[in-house]
């Protein structure tokens, strides 16, 4: 009873810290790209308003990547910690991917973020340009290959298991890029694009509704609104590859995603009701017959399984997968209107002139956090009971300890993340409510103290 | 207070010579590798590892 506890303690755990983690990343590789897309677009037209873009939200970044950084560690503890049999078990396949994503990735990002903040003027544009856009590439880096272990273990290739039970790389190509590699890369990657696009045009509409001409946030807005009326509906295309492959190689979790409970030909569509796993149905369900099938790219005749060619012990926990399928797609729809909705202004009067557009931009704002944790969701809980799929449970994976010490890290890390990262978000959130400042100028001669010799000056001889 | 994060040059500031440029360039990227390196082995030695 004891081990369950930790086991649920551990998992607990884990939840807790990377669905605060997952934040920071999914921030921080979008606005690395579109610091880098400031910079350029600053140095090719001179436009004073994307210098004082970058300068502002350069801020955010430094902040956003520092808080990653601090709960990313968290995370490589926690293997040790609570997930030492695990660790024992694959790290000759993971260890490296993390090590790679180390040395090629974070290394990158740490080189050259500090001259990215602290050495504009003593390295000049272009080289400080060539910073930015590393530290960007260095996000996506780190991107590749988290996803790609994350991937090796939804749907593990390339390996084979030693005679002590612990795994060992066979082909390191087919471990890299497993089968569900590409497209999950992919939908992080535009997930990621969507959630900044978010953030930042929630943030400059919140600037607009106060002052409506302020140009820093008029072209944030415009740029946000170019980023994600392009980007979610390329990612519905995406995430419905995604789904192909899951249908593929992991099909107990399409089975809780769709609460497919019966295995059968013509599987109905089900859009909402409340999946009771006792009861193996849904209540109050509202399905559409007839489009299940089509839907998962298979035709109406082939046999789709559902949740009962899979013990009963075996099934994820349907109803939070069922649901947290359906928060990231409702969001996803949202996100596709919102963008068109965002377009149709642009060519009208402007969205700032349409209160209710930069009301919903506001309300939309932490909406691309919430469908990539939704979504993260479905990963995680989808595949259980496996930690690796098919090959190790995760009830066999976590440590040897017991739930007393794992509980007492849990509060720990509880109140310290509620200190650090409620301080971290605070100030982020104080800096976006005052929105970016104009470039200041230098005073002109009305601006200056009457009767001083200042004020007496022309202005091209004012300091 | 000034701003910790350095802005772009002003257009009437001196231009560092581009041997100035390119050793802040190498002195800044190698302080950071250098910092993160220091953080790493700190954290490993306090481990015990």
């Amino acid at each position: 009873m004891e081990n369950l506890d930790a086991l649920v303690l551990a998992r607990l755990q884990f939840a807790f810290t990377i669905a605060f983690h997952i934040i920071f990343p999914s921030f921080t590789i979008g606005l690395a790209s579109f610091l880098a897309v400031c910079e350029g677009l600053w140095l090719t037209t001179r436009r004073e308003v994307f210098r004082n873009l970058y300068l502002f939200w350069v801020k955010v970044f430094a902040i956003s990547f520092g808080m990653g950084v601090v709960s990313g560690v968290v995370m490589s503890y926690q293997l040790g910690t609570n997930w030492s049999v695990f660790s024992q078990v694959s790290a000759p396949v993971i260890g490296p991917l993390f090590a790679f994503e180390v040395l090629t990735a974070f290394f990158l990002e740490a080189s050259f973020l500090g001259i990215m903040l602290f050495g504009w003027k003593k390295v000049g544009p272009g080289l400080h340009f060539t910073s930015t856009v590393l530290v960007a590439i260095g996000t996506l880096i780190s991107a590749f290959w988290i996803i790609s272990a994350n991937s090796w273990m939804q749907a593990p290739a390339g390996y084979a298991v030693l005679p002590d039970g612990t795994l060992t790389a066979t082909d390191w190509w087919a471990v890299v890029f497993n089968p569900t590699f590409p497209v999950r890369l992919a939908h992080m990657a535009l997930a990621a694009f969507l959630t900044t696009a978010l953030a930042v045009g929630g943030a400059s509409a919140w600037v607009l509704l106060r002052d409506r001409d302020q140009p820093e946030s008029r072209m944030a807005l415009r740029m946000a609104i170019g980023m994600f009326a392009i980007v979610a509906p390329l990612q519905l295309v995406v995430g419905h590859a995604s789904g192909e492959i899951v249908r593929d190689h992991q099909p107990l979790k399409l089975a809780a995603i769709e609460a497919y409970w019966e295995t059968r030909a013509d599987q109905p569509q089900s859009l909402v009701g409340i999946p009771d796993r006792d009861a193996a149905k849904t209540h109050g369900e509202i399905a559409i017959p007839g489009i299940g099938n089509p839907i998962q790219g298979v035709s109406r005749d082939t046999v789709l399984k559902g949740l009962d060619a899979w013990p009963r012990e075996d099934w994820p926990v349907v109803w939070l997968v069922y649901w947290a399928f359906r928060v990231m797609v409702g969001l996803g729809l949202a996100m596709i209107g919102l963008g068109l909705w965002g377009a149709w202004c642009c060519w009208r009067k402007g969205p700032e002139a349409n209160r209710l557009f930069l009301m919903s931009s506001v309300f939309m704002a932490p909406m691309g956090f919430v469908a990539v944790i939704a979504g993260w969701i479905v990963a995680e809980v989808g595949r259980q009971p496996w930690v690796i799929y098919g090959v190790l449970r995760t009830k066999d994976a976590v440590s040897p300890v017991g739930a007393g010490q794992v509980s007492a890290s849990l509060l720990a890390f509880m109140v310290i993340y509620a200190i650090v990262f409620s301080a971290g978000a605070l100030y982020i959130l104080r800096l976006l409510n005052r929105g970016p400042a104009p470039h200041e100028e230098a005073p002109t001669q009305e601006d200056r103290a009457p009767g001083t010799p200042l004020a007496a000056a022309p202005d091209e001889e004012a300091p | 207070m000034p701003d910790i994060i350095e802005g772009p040059p002003e257009a009437d500031d001196p231009r560092p010579s581009w041997p100035s440029r390119l050793m802040w360039f190498a002195l800044l990227a190698l302080g950071g590798l250098a910092a993160t390196a220091a953080v790493a082995y700190a954290l490993r030695a306090m481990l015990g590892l």
